[in-house]
């Protein structure tokens, strides 16, 4: 079968035959390959002298290439091509692109800031990248947050303030929310009637009966609510404690909830354990202050400033 | 075709004789599992394609994670399907080219027992969460003492049937294989150099530290793809595609060029999968320019496997299993293609971390080593078991319904892949970043769900091959078992 195949002019075989009809042709090496493979080569040698490439005892060929840049001193120096180098210098060139509006961001005021639409432009972008970057792997992005871990920050309901000044603070030095747990203070039917009084306080499904207990409780030294939520339950910015009377929730998710029981549910389950999960970072050391400044105004437009 | 190849081994068929000619059941075995390897590791590696899609998937069951399932997958199609596909060719092919039986057959079957447990102990100890975390070799250090004993059995079969040989010539295909196993030996001996943290504690620590480390595990990682899945099966693509034709290889001259310059150029690169990291500039120049020479000498395979066809084409019209051979050593040589371009620096800038690396790895692994298994594969199981292909027409089937799967997979990567790496450097006016890592997550997911659909068709292939394969084997258990069958097949 194989035989019909063999042109009568063709190649000739290396005469070696194995497993009855395996044979090899021995035909030349084709020209295109070979002088393929010498340009390759060719390459390579041209890659070698521009780059680094060979070991040398300690060192190595450096290659002709070289990269100037300005080092930490502010003084100017030149060395072989290399990745640390153009790292350096690649930055410093983005840095050096940045300088001219964060310098301008440092002198304005937030006030001139927010009116000098060119100025806005660039707090659009870089404090989108800054945000993107620190905020929105808890605040996700545009800030919506997620109800029952991260507050939202494109509304505008703030649970330390949505000032510049409050939002420049919370951003440098974190903030730790804390509400006690009260599990072992209250008894069960307290903690019960506590929960219809908070959600008849925003209109959601309750039971009044229960919620005139719970009024009581709220503004007695027993269950002392009203020590942080303060006697009209609108909360306390200097202390984070919520404003109760919204219908904004962060951490009980009631509007998650399908029925009375379960909002009854979600808001028992806040006052038995309490809260320590309100727990943000500090950026202080972690961002420069023009940087700050940008997120602070970023985060301030997302919707609700004050 | 079947009249040639029948008439060497039909001794194998006569009952009369109490020692057939060659050694079949080792590789019936081996041939047997790395199609049940294939089913298994391309079912897994289609599940995480879908948990890439759709999170949800991971049922929020540890041990179904992307991070425990992803070795599961690698490793059944490289070592399950890919290794037992190479045993139990390696086995047929020494054994025919050099017409003798296996040395030490005793050692052979320990080597079947021994792979298959490494499989299995493997998926297991990753689905647990033991893993080395070294790429393609995150077995811990008892399954690496047992590849290893298993790897020493193989070596001592090979090279003693080679020894044995009835012929005064070593075919080609053998020195492919050879050189192949010495490496695979020499690789993973250095790469898994650890130190367990007792003798009965799973967990071990690597002898190298920090940079150092990468690059052991990256001289291991890239030679693991060149001869393990390269320089292995073009020793398959050696036997089978001139076997298949009917015709000699194209040159031999070429065959012994491109065998050096493959095995000595290969050994620098793998520096390339480290560029732009804390590596020492001249090693990544280096594993660049080592990359860039390898390309024609890895382009000697695929001429001299596609030129064997020359004046045979219609063969590419008329035999399927020819054809994906043909079109493996297509993708073969648009992926050595690809491979030295993205291991230049400047192109490595844009395409490192992206998809694009994982398209290419699929156009090798999908398009190159299983396609060019699977046609060995049909090429050999019917004359193992003595019979015909149960359906050419599946095998057609099997043939269109792959390339559709491969070319949809490295499509929706070669988008995402490079989608990614332009987003990731895109800046806006202002030199700001214009996209954050997530949003590129976001991008990706149309391309994703392509990517499942293309490995679903893969798949899907595959599916079709297992049962055209169990029906082949049975209707030659069955012809075996009748009256007057050795006369039948002769």
């Amino acid at each position: 079968m194989a035989e019909q195949h063999v042109k009568p002019q063709g190649p000739q075989t290396t005469g070696h035959v194995w497993d009855g009809d395996l044979q090899e042709y021995n035909n030349p090496l084709p020209q295109w390959w070979l002088y393929g493979f010498y340009v390759t080569i060719l390459f390579a040698l041209v890659y070698w002298i521009v780059y680094p490439a060979w070991p040398l005892g300690e060192g190595f060929t450096t290659g002709l290439n070289s990269i100037t840049y300005v080092n930490s001193e502010g003084k100017e120096e030149t060395w072989h091509w290399n990745t640390r180098a153009k790292l350096l210098k690649e930055t410093q060139a983005a840095a050096a692109q940045q300088k001219p509006w964060f310098d301008r961001i440092a002198q304005a005021s937030y006030q001139q800031i927010v009116q000098d639409p060119e100025l806005m432009g660039f707090v659009n972008s870089a404090g989108r990248a800054l945000f993107n970057d620190n905020c929105a792997g808890c605040h996700q992005i545009g800030g919506a947050g997620k109800i029952g871990h991260y507050p939202n920050l494109a509304d505008d309901n703030w649970i330390y303030g949505g000032s510049f000044e409050k939002i420049r603070e919370t951003i440098v030095n974190g903030r730790q929310g804390y509400m006690p747990p009260f599990a072992e203070a209250l008894s069960r039917d307290q903690v019960e009637a506590l929960a219809h009084y908070v959600l008849s306080l925003s209109g959601e499904p309750h039971d009044a009966r229960l919620a005139a207990e719970g009024d009581k409780l709220f503004h007695s030294h027993t269950g002392a609510c009203y020590y942080c939520h303060g006697s009209d339950a609108k909360g306390r910015q200097d202390i984070g404690a919520a404003n109760l009377t919204d219908r904004i929730w962060v951490w009980a998710n009631v509007p998650g909830a399908r029925d009375m029981p379960a909002k009854v549910a979600a808001v028992r389950q806040v006052i038995l354990g309490g809260l320590n999960r309100g727990i943000m970072p500090a950026w202080g050391g972690r961002l420069n202050e023009e940087q700050i400044k940008v997120l602070t105004v970023y985060v301030h437009q997302l919707g609700g400033g004050q | 075709m079947a009249t040639i190849t029948a008439t060497s081994p039909s001794l194998a068929a006569s009952p009369s004789l109490a020692v057939p000619q060659y050694d079949y059941d080792i590789i019936k075995k081996f041939a047997v599992m790395s199609i049940v390897w294939a089913v298994v590791g391309m079912g897994a590696g289609v599940f995480i394609a879908a948990q890439l899609a759709w999170p949800v998937l991971n049922f929020d069951i540890p041990y179904l994670t992307f991070g425990r399932f992803r070795p599961v997958h690698t490793s059944a199609v490289i070592f399950g399907f890919g290794g037992s596909a190479l045993f139990a060719t390696s086995y047929y092919v020494v054994q025919r080219t050099c017409q003798t039986r296996l040395f030490a057959p005793g050692l052979a079957t320990f080597t079947f027992w021994g792979w298959q447990a490494v499989i299995v102990l493997a998926a297991l100890s990753y689905v647990l969460g033991y893993s080395q975390g070294r790429e393609y070799a995150e077995m811990e250090w008892p399954i690496d003492l047992l590849i290893l004993a298993v790897w020493v059995a193989y070596m001592a079969v090979y090279i003693g049937t080679l020894m044995n040989r009835k012929q005064p010539h070593i075919y080609v295909a053998n020195w492919f294989y050879l050189s192949f196993i010495l490496a695979t030996a020499l690789l993973h001996v250095f790469n898994n150099l650890a130190m367990p943290v007792g003798l009965f504690s799973m967990k071990s620590y690597s002898l190298f530290a920090g940079a150092q480390d990468a690059m052991t595990q990256w001289w291991y990682g890239h030679n693991a793809v060149g001869f393990f899945l390269t320089a292995a099966f073009l020793g398959m693509m050696y036997y089978f595609v001139p076997k298949q034709a009917g015709r000699p290889i194209y040159s031999y001259r070429l065959s012994i060029v491109h065998f050096w310059a493959l095995s000595f150029m290969y050994m620098w690169v793998g520096t390339h999968h480290l560029h732009w990291t804390a590596i020492p500039d001249w090693t990544s120049t280096l594993g660049a320019t080592f990359s860039i020479m390898l390309l024609l000498p890895s382009w000697g395979g695929m001429i001299n496997g596609i030129m064997t066809l020359s004046g045979a084409w219609d063969k590419l019209r008329t035999d399927p299993v020819m054809r994906f051979m043909i079109v493996a050593l297509s993708f073969y040589g648009m992926s050595t293609f690809e491979g030295p371009l993205m291991s230049l620096k400047d192109v490595n800038a844009l395409s490192h971390y992206t998809d694009w690396t994982v398209g290419h790895v699929h156009s090798g692994a999908l398009g190159w080593v299983a396609m060019i298994s699977f046609g060995s594969l049909y090429h050999m199981i019917p004359r193992l078991w003595n019979t015909q292909l149960y359906s050419e027409r599946l095998v057609n089937v099997h043939f269109w319904v792959a390339t559709i799967g491969v070319l949809l997979y490295i499509t929706a990567m070669w988008i995402s892949g490079i989608s990614q790496g332009l987003m990731w450097r895109a800046f806006d006016e202002y030199g700001n970043l214009q996209y954050s890592f997530v949003e590129s997550v976001a991008a990706m997911h149309p391309f994703y769900v392509m990517r499942t659909i293309g490995g679903a068709f893969f798949l899907s292939g595959m599916l079709i091959m297992a049962y055209n394969i169990t029906m082949t084997i049975r209707q030659g258990v069955r012809a075996a078992r009748a009256p007057g069958a050795a006369l039948a097949v002769a």
